[in-house]
């Protein structure tokens, strides 16, 4: 199956719907279905082979989406290429990803022009890449050091089966309009394919302030609201006495809920904010709906057709989350480890620690996994602490998560310097030039030596500090 | 009292060195969504100010009026730390 099946579907029942809005432009399933056919003829011209892996590194917008349904319907792989990568980021993906080109709106070196405001350019990976035979439809690179898995790929029917399964937890429908905050670099499979799938309307909301937004949500009769804590947060404050009486459901996603941001927002809307738990491996596995007020920091039940248990429990009953059910992805890709390989008996373990109560409400406490979450922007400590190594002054580094009340964690490292006339600056200005900027650490410390681990002499992992 | 131009100063550098791409050319008057300042350049400001000032601004007090330009978030930002 293709994915574009299910868009051509929903274009074939409700042609005049609306599907996308972005300022004034309202684009309807027939136009969408339209457009990504001319999509197609264009990417026809392009030397890109079926199976290949293409980067898209395009803003939220029509033509995001438009793209990305032109690509699966051509048989490519889908490679989204966050837009604030820089150019040292975007060659690491282009490499392990063995990309056969990159898509962006400006041009970019030596290019094809595709259409005034989408250029390809052609990269010549060392060997071409191998999809093992699957129906490959995306892969979201994941960063890490060089021993890391990189890349989780996902074929059209684990896609679909995780769309399904998601959508028995957030009941979306045709009625639907969402009012669309997050960046589809980073969010895109269990959302957009899922309003696709089910012919809802969706609201490419771009300014994240109160004002405009509440007036998008008003003007276009918003039911769903999918944003991160931070953004409910901004909204919870506006004090122009805006009601939005057509929003049901309130999606609170990327990160931990804070308890004053779920209070506040309460207060102020009257509408209670739903947590859940979604995985890059697994798709949407829990979600609140059922008691977001009573239980608001649960990630809710088990979604769909998941099942979980939870792993050498303490005596809390805390343990970790191993998960099976529809939609896991089918491989990492560098180096390519097939879903047989990745599951231990049949289970994903999901890193997370966490604790049911007796109605079976998952709580999570912490995790295994040492990932910073900056309001919501996933950060991996190796990732930095590799930059960090490379620059001349620092002989070894740290990075870890620091507690942040109104972002989850920020970012921090402490670093050993290799000479006593060593500036920080310096390593800041480094960081600059090779890493996404919220990926710097705000703060820098010296210091003498690392705490290393007794046996291995390896350099301790910091939990979160608060 | 800390002075809106102080921050203005300080906001243009932290901008231009970590949250444009080096060919985006920032001045107090440009337009800030329409030079690509998302949620994420927000929470980059905020966390920014927080380190400088050593407090957190609330995110509610951000308007689009108050991200109109570099000038009107420092003004923004200036009333907020006076205020505290």
């Amino acid at each position: 199956m293709n994915l574009t099946e299910l868009l051509d579907q929903t274009a074939a029942r409700w042609p005049q719907k609306p599907a996308l809005i972005e300022e004034s432009t309202v684009l309807t399933y027939g136009e969408l279905a339209r457009e990504v056919g001319e999509w197609v003829s264009r990417l026809q011209t392009l030397p890109i082979d079926v199976g290949a892996r293409v980067g898209l590194a395009f803003p939220n917008g029509i033509a995001y989406v438009a793209l990305t349904f032109a690509l699966w319907r051509s048989k490519v792989v889908v490679v989204p290429v966050p837009t604030e990568c820089p150019e040292e980021e975007i060659a690491e993906i282009a490499a392990t990803m063995q990309l056969a080109g990159i898509l962006t709106p400006k041009p970019r070196g030596e290019c094809v022009v595709v259409a005034p405001d989408c250029h390809f350019t052609k990269l010549n990976p060392a060997t071409p890449p191998d999809n093992h035979g699957l129906n490959l439809a995306f892969i979201r690179f994941t960063s890490g050091t060089t021993s890391a898995r990189k890349g989780v790929a996902l074929s059209h029917e684990t896609i679909r089966d995780r769309v399904r399964s998601a959508n028995q937890a957030f009941g979306i429908t045709a009625d639907d309009t969402v009012i669309w905050c997050l960046p589809m670099a980073h969010h895109f499979l269990i959302t957009i394919v899922l309003y696709v799938e089910v012919g809802a309307t969706m609201v490419l909301a771009r300014h994240v302030t109160a004002k405009p937004l509440l007036e998008a949500v008003n003007r276009w009769k918003g039911t769903v609201l999918y944003a991160a804590p931070f953004h409910f947060s901004m909204w919870a404050r506006d004090n122009s006495g805006a009601q939005i009486p057509s929003v049901r459901l309130a999606v609170s996603t990327t990160c931990a809920l804070p308890q004053n941001v779920a209070e506040d927002f309460f207060k102020r809307f009257n509408l209670p904010l739903v947590q859940g738990l979604g995985v890059i491996e697994l798709g949407l596995v829990a979600l609140n709906t059922t008691a977001p007020r009573e239980k608001w920091n649960s990630v809710g039940r088990v979604a769909g057709e998941f099942e979980l248990r939870l792993v050498n429990p303490d005596a809390d009953g805390a343990g970790e989350l191993a998960v099976r059910g529809p939609g896991v992805c089918d491989a990492y890709v560098a180096p390519w480890v097939s879903r047989t390989e990745i599951m231990r008996d049949g289970w994903f373990f999901t890193g997370d620690i966490g604790r049911l109560d007796a109605e079976g409400f998952l709580y999570l406490l912490t995790r295994k996994t040492t990932v910073i979450n900056l309001a919501g922007r996933k950060v991996f400590p190796e990732e930095i602490e590799t930059v960090l190594n490379r620059h001349p002054a620092v002989s070894e580094s740290r990075v870890y998560g620091k507690l942040h009340p109104h972002l989850g964690e920020t970012v921090e490292a402490e670093v050993v310097l290799s000479s006593a006339e060593a500036k920080l600056d310096t390593i800041h200005a480094f960081c600059r030039e090779h890493l996404a900027s919220y990926k710097i650490p705000t703060r820098f410390t010296v210091v003498a030596a690392l705490p290393r681990t007794p046996v291995t002499g390896k350099i301790l992992r910091a939990a979160p500090v608060a | 009292m800390i002075e809106a131009s102080e921050i203005e100063t300080k906001l243009l550098d932290f901008l231009k060195r970590e949250v444009f791409a080096p060919e985006v050319v920032v001045t107090p008057e440009t337009d800030l969504l329409a030079s690509g300042f998302d949620s994420m350049s927000l929470v980059r400001v905020l966390l920014f100010l927080e380190q400088s000032y050593g407090f957190w601004i609330p995110e509610g007090e951000i308007t689009g009026d108050a991200l109109q330009n570099v000038r009107s978030l420092a003004t923004t930002a200036a009333r907020v730390l006076n205020a505290r």
